[in-house]
C-alpha cells in the first residue's frame, strides 16, 4: 500500500506567510544553536579590556584603543556566528538561507547592543571619545565579521568556517592601520583633524560591508557555472565487501 | 519487497561537475522511479557529488534534472524540490547539546512545518519509526554512533518527503543496527523514491529493486541487482590455490580459494553474487580505459579507480 | 571471514623506534609541525611584511648614518607581529587534532599527549631562528653602511627572536588550557593593545615595570654612547627565554607531563630563570651608569678623544670618531665661505649629550659660551647636516654659540647663507632646518642647542641670495665681512651689502 506523500494531517507546511511563521518557530532552536560561549568569551574580553583601562586610569588615547580593541574582540566572536555543525543537514531545506542568517543576526543584535552600551558606560565620560562615531566603528567591524562569515558560507563548504573568518578579520585589523595610506586612514586619534573624514570612510565601509553581507545571504543560483572548488569527493571509508 | 512503479519521479540528464581537473560528474543521466535504488561505486566515483547535486546542496555546472515534476533550475523550483526532499548527508553533523527531539524538531521547522502540535506529533512519529523513542530526551553528544545515524535518518524522514537521498547511511553500524536500518529504508521506500549510496553490496542485494554503478564520474551500470550479478555468471570459480589468472581471489573460511575473472577450462564454477558482478563491472571499466593492473585485491582496485 | 591474497606476502620491514627513541620521534614531529607552521598564511604574511618593513626602513635616506647601539634595538618591533602570527598558528596547530576529532585516535599512540605538546612547542624554534636570520640580516645591513658607528649588542638582537619563541609557546599553552577556537584571536587582541598599542602599564618609561613587556624599544630622541644606555638587555633576554621555556613546559605539564621528573625540574629551572631575569631587569639604571651619564653630560672632555683636521679640532666620544671626516667636510666648506679673521680662525667642534634626564629626555643642550666652540650631536645625515653647518656658521659670525642663539639682526642672513649656500640644494636644506618646513615667513631654525629665529624678511633675503650667482655673493660676503658680522647690522643693510633689493621691514624677533 502506498500512502500518498504529503497526505499526513498537519504535516504539510502552511503556505500563509511561510517566512514569518517559520522565522517565529525558528527563534527558539536557532537561539540555542548560536555560539554563545564564543560570543560570551569575546564580550568578556572586551569588557575586561575596557574595565582594565578604567581601573588604571587610562587616558583618552588608551581608552580609544581599548574601545576599538573591545569592538574587535566582539567582531571576532561574531565571525563564528554562522558556524553550524549540522550544516549539511540544514542546508537543502525550503527555508531560505537568508532567513536563517538574518534570524541569527537579529537574535545577536540586541545582545550586542546591550553589551556595547555597557562597554561605553564603563568608560569615564572625561576620556570617552565621541560615542556615536565609535559605535559606527564597532558596528562596521561587526558587520564586516558577519559579511566575512556569510561569504565563507556562500563560497565554501565547511560547516564551521568561523576560525578562518576570525583570522582574516584579525589580520585585516592589524594590517589596516599599518598599510592604509594617509588619505584612507581609518584609525585616527580623536583630536585629529581627519576624525570626521575618517568617519565618513567608516560609514562608506559599513555600507560596503552591509552590501556584501546582503549579496552573500542568498545561496548561489541553481546554475553555478563559475564555481569555487571545494572537497572533490566524499570521505567515505574503504569499500567493505565482507 | 518494495513496490516498484514504472512512473519516473526523478530524472536527470547530462549532469556534469568538475573540481579543478577532476570530473566528479561526467555527463550523468538517470531516471528513478518509486522504490529504493542503490548507488554503488568505489571511493571518488562521484556518488556523494551526485547525491549532493540531486539534493540541491551544490549546483551542477551543466545538465538538468527534475524531482517529482519540479525543476530546481529556478529558485522557485529549488524550493519545491526541497519541500519534497529528505536528505541524509555523508557526514551529518549535529548540535551536540540538542536532544534528538529538539534536533529533528529544528529540521522540521526548517522544512516549514509550522503548526506546533502537528509538528511535534510528526517528530515523535519519525523518532518512533527509527527506534529512538526512548532516548529522544537525551543529548545527542551522549548517544552512540548508530543512534546518531538514526537521528540523522529521522531528520531526513521528517515531513514525509517524497524523495529520500541517503548517503552511506549504514557506515559504522554493527550488523544488528544495519539490519534495523535496512528495515527502515525498505519501509521508507514504500511509495517513495529513495536513492541509497553505499559500499555494502549486501544492502543493495537486500533492499534495492534497481542498482546504479558509478566510476570516474560516470554511470557504468544501470539495471536490477539480478542483472548485475548475472554479469559474473560463469566467471566465479573455486580452486585449491589462488588462481594466477584471476582478477580477484581470496581464501575463504573453508580453506579453498574463490576466484573471479576468466576461469580456466573445467573450473569448478560457483554461483555469482552481486558483488562479483560489481567487481567485474569495475574491472571492465578499468579495461576500457587501458590501465588494467594485475593486482587482484579489491581494496587496491577501489583505490586505483578512485 | 575472508582474507585477501595479498596479505600473504610479507610486510616490508618498517623502521621502528624503540622506547628510547621517543625523543627522536618528538623531534621528527616538531620538524613536521614546523614545516606546516611555516606555510600557514598568517605566518607567511607576517614574515613577508617583516622583510618588506626591514628593506623599506633600511633604504630610507635618513637611515644612512646608523648608530649601531640603536640599530640593534630597532630590530625588535617587527618580530612582534611575526610572534602574534605564530601564536595564532601554533595554537591552531595544537587544536587541530581536537577539531578534526583525531584526538581519540592519537591519544592511544606511543607518542603521548605531552610529548606531542613538546613537539608543538619545539616547532616554534625554527620560526624563531628564521626571525633571528631576518634580524641579523637587518643589523648586518646597517653595520655595513659606510656611515655606521657604534656597536650593537647580541642581547638586544636576541630579543626579537625570543619574543617570537615566547608568543609561540604561549599559543601552545593556551591551546592546552582552552580548546575554544576564539581564545587565540582574543589573546592576540589583548596582546596588540598591551604590547603594540602601548597600553602596557608604565609603557613609555625607561626603567622599572616596563621591562616586563616583551619588547622595550626605549625610542629615545638621540643616540647615546653604548656605555651610557644602561638597558638591561642581557637580563631581558634571559627573562624572555625563561618565560618562553616556562610557558612551553607548563603546556607540557598540563597535558600530562606531570609524571616526568625531568619536565618538573626543567619547569622549576625555567621559572627561576624568568623570575631572576624579571626581577633584576626592573632594578633600574645601575649607579655606575648614572655616574657615567653625569660625567658624559657635564664634562665630556674627560671622556672624549680629539683629532685635528685643518684649523678645526674635533672632540667626540670614541664611538663617533669615524664621523669626524663627515663633520670636517661640512665645517671646511662653511669656513671657506667666511671672510676676515673668521676664515683663519681655530674652531673646536665638541660632541655633546645630556643624558642626565634619561634616554627619553629630549631637552635641548645649553649653547656653549666658549668662543669658537661648536656643538655637534650624535645623529647625522638628513637635516642634521644643515643643522650642524648653521651652528658652525653661527659661531663664525657671532663668535660663540650663546651669542649666535640670540642673533636678531642682519647677521642672520650671513649665517644662513654660509650654512646653506654651498649645499647642493640650498632651498630644500633651508626647508629642512626650519621647524615648520616652510620657505616663507618667519620660522624657528632647529639646532642641537638653542634654536635660532628667522624673520620673514631674512627668509626673503636669504632665498633671494640663493637665486643670485654663488661666486658673486661669496665675493661680497668676503668683501663686507666686517660690516656683515657687526652686531646690530640691519637686515636691510645686509641685503644692500650683498646686492639684493628687497623690501624688508625692521628686525623684530619675538621669542
Amino acid at each position: 500500500m502506498t500512502p500518498a506523500r504529503g497526505s499526513r494531517p498537519g504535516v504539510r507546511p502552511s503556505r500563509a506567510l511561510p517566512g514569518a511563521r517559520v522565522a517565529a518557530a525558528l527563534v527558539a532552536p536557532v537561539w540555542r544553536t548560536l555560539p554563545w560561549r564564543t560570543l560570551g568569551a569575546a564580550a568578556a574580553v572586551g569588557l575586561l579590556v575596557v574595565g582594565a583601562g578604567r581601573a588604571v586610569g587610562a587616558g583618552p588615547v588608551e581608552t580609544l584603543y581599548g574601545l576599538r580593541g573591545a569592538g574587535l574582540a566582539l567582531a571576532l566572536g561574531v565571525a563564528f556566528l554562522l558556524d553550524d555543525p549540522a550544516r549539511h543537514t540544514t542546508a537543502p531545506v525550503p527555508v531560505r538561507r537568508a532567513v536563517r542568517t538574518l534570524l541569527r543576526a537579529a537574535l545577536v543584535t540586541p545582545v550586542a547592543g546591550l553589551w556595547w552600551a555597557a562597554v561605553l558606560l564603563l568608560v569615564p565620560g572625561t576620556v570617552r571619545p565621541p560615542a556615536g562615531d565609535l559605535t559606527l566603528e564597532t558596528g562596521t567591524a561587526l558587520v564586516l565579521a558577519l559579511a566575512g562569515a556569510a561569504v565563507a558560507v556562500r563560497y565554501g563548504d565547511a560547516p564551521e568556517p568561523g576560525r578562518s573568518v576570525a583570522a582574516a578579520l584579525l589580520g585585516t585589523a592589524v594590517l589596516a592601520p599599518l598599510l592604509l595610506p594617509g588619505h584612507w586612514a581609518l584609525f585616527v586619534p580623536p583630536n585629529d583633524p581627519g576624525w570626521t573624514a575618517a568617519h565618513e570612510r567608516w560609514a562608506r565601509l559599513l555600507t560596503g560591508a552591509a552590501a556584501l553581507c546582503a549579496a552573500s545571504l542568498h545561496e548561489r543560483g541553481p546554475h553555478g557555472q563559475s564555481r569555487s572548488v571545494t572537497s572533490p569527493c566524499g570521505t567515505s571509508g574503504p569499500s567493505r565487501t565482507s | 519487497m518494495t513496490t516498484v512503479s514504472a512512473a519516473v519521479t526523478v530524472s536527470a540528464s547530462g549532469l556534469t561537475l568538475r573540481y579543478g581537473a577532476t570530473r566528479a560528474l561526467d555527463d550523468v543521466s538517470l531516471r528513478l522511479g518509486r522504490g529504493v535504488t542503490g548507488l554503488l561505486g568505489p571511493n571518488g566515483a562521484g556518488k556523494t557529488t551526485l547525491l549532493r547535486v540531486l539534493a540541491t546542496s551544490v549546483p551542477a555546472a551543466s545538465g538538468a534534472f527534475t524531482v517529482l515534476g519540479h525543476d530546481p533550475a529556478s529558485a522557485h523550483g529549488r524550493q519545491e524540490v526541497r519541500r519534497a526532499l529528505g536528505y541524509l548527508p555523508q557526514t551529518p553533523g549535529f548540535h551536540p547539546d540538542f536532544t534528538p527531539f529538539e534536533f529533528v524538531d529544528y529540521v522540521a521547522i526548517l522544512k516549514e512545518l509550522t503548526d506546533r502540535a502537528a509538528r511535534h506529533r510528526e517528530v515523535r512519529r519519525v523518532l518512533d519509526e527509527v527506534g529512538l523513542a526512548e532516548v529522544r530526551g537525551k543529548r545527542i553528544k551522549k548517544l552512540s554512533g548508530g543512534m546518531r545515524q538514526r537521528v540523522a535518518l529521522a531528520a531526513a524522514l521528517v515531513g514525509d518527503p517524497g524523495f529520500l537521498v541517503l548517503d552511506e547511511p549504514t557506515v559504522g553500524l554493527d550488523p544488528e543496527q544495519r539490519m534495523r536500518f535496512r528495515e527502515l529504508i525498505a519501509q521508507a521506500g514504500e511509495g517513495r523514491t529513495v536513492l541509497l549510496s553505499t559500499h555494502q553490496t549486501e544492502d543493495v542485494a537486500m533492499l534495492c529493486h534497481r542498482v546504479l554503478v558509478m566510476a570516474g564520474g560516470r554511470v557504468r551500470f544501470d539495471g536490477t541487482p539480478a542483472e548485475l550479478a548475472a554479469r559474473a555468471a560463469g566467471r566465479v570459480w573455486r580452486s585449491t590455490a589462488r588462481d594466477p589468472g584471476a582478477k580477484a581471489g581470496w581464501r575463504t573460511g573453508t580453506g579453498g580459494y574463490r576466484n573471479v575473472g576468466d576461469p580456466p577450462e573445467g573450473a569448478d564454477l560457483l554461483e555469482p553474487t552481486l558483488e562479483d558482478g560489481y567487481l567485474l563491472t569495475l574491472d571492465g571499466d578499468r579495461g576500457d580505459r587501458g590501465d588494467r593492473g594485475d593486482r587482484g585485491d579489491h581494496g587496491d582496485r577501489a583505490e586505483a579507480t578512485a | 571471514m575472508t582474507a585477501t591474497a595479498l596479505t600473504q606476502q610479507a610486510a616490508p620491514a618498517v623502521a621502528r623506534s624503540g622506547p628510547r627513541n621517543s625523543w627522536a620521534a618528538v623531534l621528527a614531529l616538531a620538524a613536521f609541525e614546523a614545516r606546516r607552521l611555516l606555510l600557514r598564511l598568517p605566518v607567511l604574511l607576517a614574515f613577508a611584511l617583516h622583510v618588506t618593513w626591514i628593506v623599506w626602513r633600511t633604504l630610507q635616506p635618513r637611515d644612512d648614518y646608523p648608530v649601531l647601539q640603536d640599530a640593534d634595538r630597532a630590530t625588535q618591533g617587527g618580530p612582534l607581529l611575526v610572534g602574534l602570527a605564530v601564536l595564532l598558528c601554533a595554537n591552531r596547530a595544537v587544536l587541530r587534532s581536537t577539531r578534526r576529532d583525531t584526538e581519540r585516535h592519537f591519544a592511544v599512540l606511543t607518542l603521548g599527549v605531552w610529548r606531542r605538546t613538546a613537539a608543538h612547542a619545539l616547532s616554534v624554534v625554527p620560526l624563531a631562528l628564521l626571525t633571528a636570520v631576518a634580524v641579523t640580516a637587518q643589523f648586518t645591513w646597517e653595520a655595513l653602511k659606510s656611515g655606521a658607528v657604534g656597536r650593537g649588542s647580541v642581547a638586544e638582537l636576541l630579543t626579537g627572536p625570543l619574543a617570537v619563541l615566547l608568543f609561540g609557546a604561549v599559543g601552545v599553552l593556551l591551546a592546552r588550557l582552552v580548546t575554544s577556537a576564539v581564545a587565540a584571536p582574543l589573546l592576540v587582541v589583548v596582546f596588540l593593545l598591551l604590547f603594540v598599542g602601548g597600553a602596557f602599564p608604565s609603557s613609555g618609561q625607561e626603567t622599572g615595570a616596563v621591562w616586563l613587556d616583551p619588547v622595550v624599544t626605549t625610542a629615545g630622541a638621540h643616540p647615546y654612547p653604548s656605555d651610557l644606555l644602561g638597558r638591561p638587555a642581557g637580563w631581558h633576554a634571559l627573562y624572555l627565554a625563561g618565560l618562553a621555556l616556562t610557558a612551553a613546559l607548563l603546556a607540557v605539564l598540563v597535558s600530562g607531563g606531570r609524571r616526568s621528573r625531568a619536565v618538573q625540574a626543567a619547569f622549576a629551572g625555567a621559572l627561576t630563570l624568568a623570575v631572576l631575569g624579571g626581577v633584576v631587569q626592573t632594578g633600574g639604571v645601575p649607579a655606575r651608569t648614572v655616574e657615567a651619564r653625569v660625567r658624559a653630560s657635564v664634562a665630556p672632555e674627560k671622556e672624549q678623544r680629539c683629532v685635528r683636521r685643518g684649523q678645526v679640532r674635533y672632540c667626540a666620544f670614541s664611538e663617533w670618531l669615524p664621523r669626524v671626516a663627515g663633520w670636517a667636510r661640512v665645517a671646511d666648506r662653511v669656513q671657506a665661505l667666511a671672510g676676515g679673521p673668521a676664515r683663519g680662525r681655530d674652531l673646536l667642534v665638541r660632541q655633546r649629550v645630556d643624558v642626565r634626564g634619561g634616554l627619553l629626555d629630549d631637552a635641548a643642550l645649553a649653547p656653549s659660551t666658549r668662543p669658537g666652540q661648536v656643538t655637534v650631536g650624535t645623529s647625522w645625515g638628513g637635516n642634521r647636516v644643515p643643522e650642524f653647518s648653521t651652528a658652525v656658521a653661527g659661531v663664525l659670525v657671532a663668535g660663540d654659540e650663546k651669542a649666535a642663539s640670540v642673533v636678531c639682526d642682519g647677521r642672520m642672513v650671513t649665517v644662513m647663507w654660509l650654512s646653506l649656500a654651498w649645499q647642493s640644494d640650498p632651498e630644500s636644506a633651508l626647508r629642512g632646518v626650519r621647524l615648520d618646513d616652510s620657505l616663507t615667513g618667519s620660522a624657528i631654525v632647529v639646532s642641537r642647542t638653542e634654536p635660532l629665529l628667522m624673520t620673514a624678511g631674512q627668509t626673503k633675503v636669504v632665498r633671494a641670495l640663493f637665486d643670485r650667482p654663488f661666486y658673486g655673493v661669496a665675493a661680497r660676503v668676503k668683501a663686507h665681512w666686517a660690516e656683515l658680522t657687526t652686531p646690530g647690522v640691519t637686515t636691510v643693510r645686509a641685503a644692500e651689502l650683498l646686492g639684493v633689493r628687497a623690501s624688508v621691514g625692521a628686525d623684530r624677533c619675538a621669542r
